[in-house]
């Protein structure tokens, strides 16, 4: 390695970058292989520890158990079309809520950013409710709403609300200032100051609220759907659960559990969008 | 023209402190003055004043619209270079300057024109596409620069603009800014604690006081406008004319150093 060919200066510059791209492509490699190679080896361990009889194999049934459970689910058609219909229950109110709920949060922190006397309104009973655990008012929004699904939509929309509405707030007020003192030195009319500039210069910390708003509004909606549903992946879990039919039940949070490894990609992609400076 | 500026600053207890005293100041047109003092001598509130940051003051500022010609919706009074890099990082160099003149009753031919011109001006007309975080600091620096031009200001302010700079760039950064105010005949204030640059780019240095600002001397730079950045540095005249500035920006230094000590003893 040591003795590169000197006759020739123009290898030793292919040689180098040739490195460097192997060295890149070695470590995407590991960081595939080891995201999915760890979770394969829990499962692993997981599956040995049921098969010696060391966990309870009626609360934790081994993951082939689950996994051919899956299978005969997919191939009974009843069985099939129950657990669909539950899916896109939940996905429905996930994404009506999700949208009502940031776009309310968005306009809010906004307006709270731009009016002090809307902040000085709106902040501390936003600050001392953002603590309450959203399901706590669960009950009294089925008062409102009723059992079905306006009252989970709008317990999701809350969620969400809260999340985007502080972090657009946050945004806007902490940006740079220069930014501003460059908006206000330059005359720079109030329109293309608001949407051109302040609001740019707020998107990297609206995103991180969209984001966090996802991961908020998948709790809140099984979480209601566990309580109070006929339908939905949270229904769907708790069912299984009261008739002690464990693997149906693990079908449900993995589904739950890909459908939130969907809304991080998903967030991910949103963020490349919507803020590529910053990435 | 600036007369008997003077502002006054609230502490967070209440006190008040003021930041700037008596402050007046005739700048003609096409001239440019650096401003040269100590730390927290009330040249950023100087700046920000004239940059229309900052209204609570009490004085007059006066800028001498001759005739029509100096119609403002073409043309701002006053545009600002900031120290720190005040490029927007989601627009490219084009947009960023583009931007500034959207103030302006300016048709949108005439905004891409001076776009052209003035990134031409400054040296990146192959970057108007490019975004700031693909320039060097230098670089955004002139996007800053061409941005503050381009609104073809009565006065351009620059507040410390080469500061942030490393010391080569900074020195092609100062030619360069000879050779475009020899362009564009601007009228400047030049904010800098560097008295070389003071003495390499002003016509006038006007050295203030510390805390409350005052005008403590204004010096008149003996070099033609046409002056070498590097020849310069040669001349008796710079040495002598800097270690004078030296001595006199000294006593202010000590003075606002021993001001800052009673205010701790209190």
């Amino acid at each position: 390695m040591t003795n590169l060919p000197l006759s020739a200066d123009g290898e030793a510059a292919v040689i180098i970058p040739r490195k460097m791209l192997r060295a890149r492509r070695t470590r995407l490699l590991m960081q595939i292989m080891l995201g999915i190679g760890f979770p394969c080896a829990l499962l692993f361990v997981w599956e040995l520890l049921a098969a010696t009889g060391t966990i309870d194999r009626r609360f934790f049934p081994a993951p082939s158990e689950t996994f051919i459970s899956l299978v005969g689910l997919l191939q009974n058609t009843g069985e099939r079309q129950r657990l669909i219909v539950d899916i896109m229950a939940t996905y429905q109110r996930l994404v009506i809520g999700y949208g009502i709920g940031a776009t309310l949060g968005i306009v809010t922190g906004a307006a709270m950013a731009l009016s002090a006397p809307i902040r000085f309104s709106l902040g501390p009973l936003i600050n001392a409710t953002f603590p309450t655990p959203k399901l706590a008012i669960f009950p009294l929004l089925i008062v409102i709403f009723g059992l079905d699904d306006p009252s989970k939509i709008v317990l999701v929309a809350i969620g969400v609300f809260y999340m985007t509405c502080l972090t657009t707030l946050s945004g806007v007020l902490y940006s740079n200032p220069l930014h501003r003192d460059v908006a206000h030195a330059f005359r720079i009319p109030a329109w293309t100051r608001w949407f051109r500039i302040v609001l740019p210069a707020a998107m990297p910390s609206i995103v991180t609220g969209l984001k966090l708003g996802l991961g908020q509004a998948l709790i809140l909606v099984v979480s209601a759907e566990i309580v109070a549903a006929q339908e939905g992946l949270g229904h769907f879990i708790w069912d299984s659960w009261q008739v002690l039919n464990v693997s149906r039940m693990f079908i449900g949070l993995i589904v739950v559990a890909l459908t939130g490894g969907a809304a991080v990609l998903f967030g991910e992609i949103l963020e490349r969008r919507l803020v590529p400076w910053a990435a | 023209m600036v007369r008997s500026l003077r502002r006054v600053f609230l502490t967070r207890k209440g006190a008040s402190v003021e930041a700037l005293s008596d402050v007046s100041l005739t700048v003609r047109q096409g001239e440019v003055i650096a401003i040269l003092g100590p730390s927290g001598c009330g040249k950023s509130s100087l700046l920000r004043i004239l940059a229309g940051l900052d209204t609570d003051y009490v004085g007059d500022i006066e800028w001498g619209l001759r005739d029509a010609s100096d119609s403002l919706d073409q043309r701002l009074l006053s545009a600002t270079v900031f120290q720190a890099d005040s490029t927007f990082p989601w627009m490219n160099i084009e947009k960023n300057v583009a931007i500034g003149l959207s103030g302006l009753n300016l048709a949108s031919d005439d905004v891409n024109l001076r776009v052209a011109r003035y990134v031409g001006l400054v040296g990146l007309t192959k970057f108007l596409h490019a975004f700031p975080h693909e320039l060097s600091g230098g670089m955004r620096q002139r996007v800053a620069i061409a941005r503050a031009l381009a609104t073809e200001p009565l006065l351009l302010l620059m507040d410390e603009p080469l500061a942030a700079l490393d010391a080569q760039t900074r020195f092609i950064m100062q030619k360069e800014l000879l050779q475009i105010w020899k362009k564009t005949n601007s009228t400047v204030i030049y904010i800098t604690h560097d008295i070389g640059e003071a003495l390499t780019l002003a016509d006038r240095i006007v050295v203030m006081t510390a805390r409350p600002g005052r005008i403590k001397m204004i010096q008149t730079v003996p070099f033609s406008r046409d002056r070498d950045v590097i020849q310069l540095r040669a001349q008796p005249e710079f040495g002598k004319l800097e270690s004078e500035l030296w001595q006199l920006v000294a006593e202010e230094v000590g003075s606002s150093l021993e001001g800052s000590c009673v205010e701790g003893d209190k």
